[in-house]
């Protein structure tokens, strides 16, 4: 118990100078606001009394009281860009990218334990270089480049699937999975790297257990102890590095959604970053850092709930 | 494993060689206009005799391209490396040997930084100064600094626990000299290991920096601007992505290859 309220004490702490740091970043950008919205040619008397009522005059300390105030009390502000609110943007647009974290996921996990056991059980023979191999083509080649592969193979000479766009999960889920299928593809590809290394080891780990002596003495079938016996054992070690790669994940998005023009959180990011919209850009980035930060919080503590060898103390 | 450690070793030695020396040598042998010259005439081109890696969409030649980006990506990524180093190795160090307080208020800051992914600081930082190539220098080496700090704090701490620090300090070695004999010289290969990784992840950052337009700037020949260009014209000319691409991957692949064997010749935990 004393753990999990260090554990939020924290929590609030890291959160506190995330928002720091995402203020302070913004806040070094040469020009403002002011003469974001009026322009470079504007006249100057306008453009201060802009300032002036933006607040803009004040001292750092008391905008960022000002800014921070209004993201704990939901007053999110407005895009200087897409001329709407601030809050209900982002939520839409993270359910966007939900659906391609959550599918990515999926995927990269699908792909990797079973190649990382595969090649755990073959120990240094060719199928586990094969699957060094793979890992490491797949940590090399950069999902961007990775990306427009798959259109150029899928939409491209396939046509089978959507190279680009977006679809609300709510209206239309099929066509929201196949929007977001090959973008999350392209992610996984990335991804799976790790994963399949670190299934690897912790399943070599595992394999050289008493247990699983006992359990082939006792006659079990080969794929009942590596399945049931084995894997189940190695899967904590996968699921926390899985967790820890979210933050990751969210780095790329940006990238890969802007080359699918898929309208999520990491798009709605990169279009901040590129017009210079300062409010949204502070939004974004303070999101996507607590998102990471919470997340990685969660797994830690799953892993813990999952894994009674690690106490809450 | 042996056998397939030393023969992954060479081939990272070769590709990290290969793409060092082209880096080093294809300025001095291909002028700088033959990658900025537009021969209308020979647009998107297929690998021929005149172009050996085919054209670009406005006829540039691909190969003078991408031989020259190779400066452009290893040169960020080893400033950018670098920087990372200059500013996280004193963070670490300081961290990791003085413990306590000092290290408590580090840490978490820098796991309050760890929260914004590397990505995205880096964008974020080169939007802000406004993308250019001393800014991409910054944007990348700023974000790489917590991940270098961190990985050098747990060295510090576990260095800090030996025994020889233990006689050092009981034989009345002052801080500074016990940071720079004994701490220092043991963080080393731990910090090789992580700064070659780094260094792949560099080439990475600033490909994705300058493909979404926030990193290198037109008319310099860079792999990420390359394969941001070859994207309307995919269906037609798909070397010009196929060029840099494969560039890239050469790149980051010997640069993983070489950091995978120097953590196995060099951790002392993966020993």
């Amino acid at each position: 118990m004393v753990y999990i309220v260090n554990r939020l004490l924290l929590v609030v702490l890291t959160l506190f100078i995330i928002s720091i740091v995402t203020f302070g970043i913004t806040n070094i950008l040469p020009g403002d606001v002011a003469m974001m919205i009026m322009g470079t040619q504007s006249n100057p008397e306008a453009l201060e009394g802009l300032r002036e009522s933006l607040g803009l005059n004040d001292p750092l300390i008391v905008q960022y009281g000002r800014w921070i105030g209004g993201v704990l009390t939901g007053q999110w502000g407005e895009s200087l860009l897409f001329n709407e609110p601030i809050a209900p943007l982002i939520s839409q647009k993270m359910l966007a990218s939900g659906l391609i974290v959550v599918m990515t996921m999926v995927m990269a996990l699908a792909l990797a334990i079973p190649l990382g056991v595969w090649a755990a059980r073959h120990r240094d023979r060719w199928q586990d270089t094969t699957s060094s191999t793979a890992a490491l083509l797949g940590l090399s080649l950069p999902d961007f480049f990775i990306g427009i592969m798959l259109i150029l193979l899928f939409a491209a000479y396939l046509g089978w699937l959507p190279s680009s766009g977006f679809v609300d999960p709510t209206e239309d889920f099929l066509g929201a999975v196949r929007h977001a299928f090959l973008p999350s593809l392209a992610l996984a590809l990335g991804l799976m790297a790790h994963l399949t290394r670190m299934t690897r080891s912790a399943m070599i780990g595992i394999l050289n257990q008493e247990f699983i002596r006992v359990a082939r003495a006792k006659g079990l079938p080969e794929r009942t102890v590596v399945w049931h016996y084995a894997l189940p054992n190695a899967i904590g070690p996968v699921m926390t590095v899985a967790g820890l790669q979210i933050g990751f994940l969210f780095g790329s998005i940006i990238v890969i959604e802007s080359l699918f023009s898929y309208t999520g959180m990491g798009w709605l990011t990169y279009q901040a970053l590129l017009n210079r919209d300062v409010p949204l850009i502070q939004s974004t980035v303070f999101v996507i850092a607590a998102v990471v930060m919470l997340v990685n919080l969660a797994v830690d503590l799953l892993y813990r709930v999952i894994d009674p060898r690690i106490r809450l103390g | 494993m042996r056998k397939f450690l030393s023969t992954k070793a060479l081939i990272g030695l070769a590709l990290v060689l290969l793409v060092v020396g082209i880096a080093v040598l294809a300025p001095l042998f291909i002028p700088p206009e033959r990658a900025t010259q537009m021969v209308m005439t020979a647009r998107l081109q297929p690998p021929s005799f005149d172009f050996l890696l085919g054209t670009d969409q406005l006829g540039r030649d691909l190969f003078a391209r991408v031989m020259l980006g190779a400066q452009t990506s290893l040169t960020i990524a080893i400033l950018a490396v670098g920087m990372s180093i200059v500013l996280g190795l004193p963070l670490g160090i300081i961290s990791g040997y003085y413990g306590g307080r000092v290290d408590n208020v580090l840490m978490r800051l820098i796991d309050a930084l760890l929260s914004f992914p590397i990505l995205l600081l880096a964008l974020t930082i080169s939007a802000v100064l406004g993308p250019n190539l001393q800014n991409t220098i910054i944007a990348i080496g700023v974000a790489f600094t917590p991940f270098l700090a961190r990985i050098v704090r747990g060295e510090a701490l576990r260095i800090v626990q030996m025994p020889y620090v233990e006689a050092a300090r009981s034989a009345g070695t002052r801080d500074g000299l016990m940071i720079v004999r004994h701490i220092l010289p043991n963080v080393m290969p731990a910090l090789i290991v992580q700064a070659t990784i780094s260094l792949a992840f560099a080439v990475l950052a600033e490909a994705a920096l300058s493909f979404l337009g926030l990193g290198t700037q037109p008319p310099q020949a860079s792999w990420g601007l390359m394969i941001q260009a070859s994207r309307q014209f995919l269906d037609l000319a798909p070397w010009t992505a196929l060029v840099p691409g494969t560039a890239l991957a050469i790149t980051i692949l010997g640069l993983n290859l070489l950091g995978d064997v120097l953590r196995d010749v060099l951790d002392p935990r993966a020993r």
